[in-house]
């Protein structure tokens, strides 16, 4: 539970964490739209490579962000395999149609032990150690049995064809995908939520002309922000407090499974209420009146480096479309 | 013996990888039966630690502790199989907050809540749960209000009531009394005092009042900065001259005691238990 990354600030000192939570944003933007215009193996490396020199500058520990990407494996590894199998555009790269052996055969009982293995997949990968390659073999697996089995009717049948846009597109959006969190992560991670907060609030203010309230939005944001370690350590309490008497969130049955969650969550529910009507309270003790006009204690100040991080990022973004649009896709 | 704390340590894991050391080369053992065991110390020397490690909600980081024969430690704890549970019936742990454990739709439920995960069918539950609402304070009408429209004494009895319906042998309650009124704290006091005496059950209380200390107490334990500073019975701990630097302070009867011994220069046979035993030792040097 205290593996979650994403929206924690760790302390730290580099020039990341010296850098205008403003400039941050921003960047951050930047660089996004850059990983989304950015195509071809080698710039996707070549991306990949500047953000882990990005990390080592920053001093920011590497194995940690890792951590924070663990979540998203399964997402990754799911749009690979889909875009492997059902994305037949563009040359293909290998076939496996010359040997009849390689054929997919599509039947109702077929998908049903697919289905099955899945499950299996889904209820024992708590036991295996290696969950990430169980989850490889899993998916070989799948494919394997589809190739191998044919029950009853078959009513269609495929060739296992892999396409060069699938392997390409499938890359991409993992590429992507993992630069994006790790861009967001790097955000996080260097800014105190407080910080996060003001350079939120200005970066949104042009939205103040189509009636939008910034500063209650980033008001918002911020207390979600930071309210989740508080409410981790709550989740913790109350689990502890629940074993006390017997819940054991480990082992059981389903049935018992559902008690148990019920039993965690009716009291979550019930602290973040009581603390989000006590915060209410202690901000109307302290004159807090949503709109009005405040001045800050803290105020963001610009300096050099924040300009020349900001003129950076706009060079990869004008190198990015450079290479889209001359069209070096390598 | 049946808790036994073999050196442990105890570390919090923080984010900067030094973590915080919430207990450091603790030793004791603890009964199960005949004990009554206040803890005691200032806020965050490590008590609430230490009580959750005598339910194996915690692991010590080294060191082990053993619990009715189950020996915990790092090695043990990662095995498959290793269950825990039983452990947590026998060692009822009532937390300092009844905010974490209520959840249940009405009072009855919920103080049935911990036998039923034990294997406690309905009725038998049922019928502990109406015998232990009496025992602490409250009256039967309470069964079917819903737990969360109850004050903060009533919330409070209600989770020590579901600790105690599932019979525990060791009794253990982080600071049970902190925001009950005096007339409530002492009748609460009392409930932990029968139960004690008349089923010879240990009990352990983390308290912050040295009335409670001085007036219940057959042993105390002082923690302070991580480390087990005290275990022993409380007249040898007041008569301590560098109680104060513990950050802890000397029960009023004592207190008076002194006064009475300094002041008029009478000397009294032993120190007295209570203020009954004070007044007859008063008026006997009176006469």
């Amino acid at each position: 539970m205290k593996n979650i990354v994403i929206g924690r600030f760790i302390p730290g000192n580099s020039f990341l964490y010296k850098m205008d939570p403003r400039t941050k944003i921003i960047a951050l933007i930047i660089l996004m739209i850059s990983a989304f215009v950015l195509r071809g193996f080698m710039n996707m490396f070549i991306a990949l490579g500047l953000i882990l020199l990005l990390l080592l500058l920053g001093r920011i520990n590497i194995i940690r962000v890792i951590r924070g990407l663990k979540p998203l494996m399964f997402l990754l590894l799911f749009t690979f395999t889909f875009q492997i199998l059902f994305n037949e555009t563009g040359p293909v790269l290998i076939v496996f149609e010359q040997e009849a052996s390689w054929t997919l055969h599509y039947s109702w009982l077929n998908i049903l032990a697919v289905v099955g293995v899945v499950f299996f997949w889904f209820f024992t990968r708590r036991f295996v150690r290696f969950r990430l390659l169980y989850l490889v073999a899993t998916l070989v697996g799948s494919i394997a049995l589809l190739i191998n089995l044919q029950l009853g009717y078959v009513f269609n049948t495929g060739d296992l064809t892999i396409h060069q846009n699938a392997v390409e597109t499938g890359f991409f959006i993992m590429m992507r995908l993992i630069i994006i969190v790790t861009l967001s992560t790097i955000l996080t991670l260097t800014t105190k939520p407080t910080d996060l907060n003001l350079g939120l609030e200005s970066v949104l203010k042009p939205l103040k002309y189509i009636r939008i309230n910034t500063e209650e939005m980033a008001m918002i944001i911020a207390i979600a922000l930071r309210y989740i370690p508080t409410l981790l350590d709550e989740a913790n309490k109350i689990m502890l407090a629940q074993a006390s008497r017997g819940v054991d969130f480990s082992e059981g049955k389903m049935k018992d499974k559902v008690m148990q969650i019920v039993s965690l969550l009716v009291p979550m529910f019930i602290i973040s209420f009581k603390r989000s009507d006590e915060l209410a309270n202690a901000m109307e003790a302290r004159c807090f009146v949503p709109g009005n006009p405040r001045t800050r204690l803290h105020q963001l100040a610009w300096t050099y480096a924040d300009t020349i991080t900001i003129i950076i990022s706009l060079m990869a973004l004008a190198s990015v479309i450079t290479l889209r649009v001359v069209g070096i896709n390598v | 013996m049946a808790i036994k704390f073999n050196r442990v340590d105890f570390k919090y894991q923080g984010f900067d990888n030094k973590g915080y050391l919430a207990l450091s080369n603790i030793n004791v053992s603890i009964n199960a039966e005949g004990e009554f065991i206040t803890l005691i110390g200032e806020t965050g020397s490590g008590k609430t630690t230490l009580v959750q490690h005598m339910n194996a909600l915690l692991t010590p980081t080294s060191g082990n502790v053993t619990i009715f024969g189950l020996k915990i430690d790092q090695e043990n704890i990662k095995k498959k199989k290793f269950r825990l549970n039983p452990i947590r019936q026998k060692v009822g742990l009532v937390f300092q907050f009844p905010e974490y454990q209520l959840f249940e739709e009405t009072v009855l439920k919920d103080i049935m809540f911990g036998p039923k995960n034990y294997g406690v069918d309905e009725a038998t539950a049922r019928e502990r749960a109406i015998k232990m609402i009496k025992v602490v304070g409250l009256d039967e009408s309470y069964l079917d209000r819903s737990p969360f429209n109850l004050s903060g004494g009533e919330k409070k009895r209600v989770s020590i009531a579901g600790i105690l319906a599932m019979e525990p042998d060791i009794l253990i309650l982080d600071e049970p009394t902190s925001g009950l009124d005096p007339l409530g704290r002492d009748a609460l006091l009392r409930v932990f005092n029968d139960i004690h005496q008349k089923l010879n059950k240990t009990i352990i209380v983390i308290t912050h009042d040295m009335n409670t200390v001085y007036e219940y107490a057959k042993r105390v334990l002082v923690m302070r900065d991580s480390y087990l500073v005290y275990d022993g019975d409380p007249h040898t701990l007041f008569s301590k001259k560098n109680i104060e630097n513990w950050n802890l302070d000397i029960p009023d009867i004592i207190n008076l005691l002194h006064h009475l011994e300094k002041d008029f220069n009478i000397t009294f046979p032993k120190q007295p238990q209570n203020v009954d035993e004070l007044l007859t030792m008063i008026e006997e040097v009176a006469k």
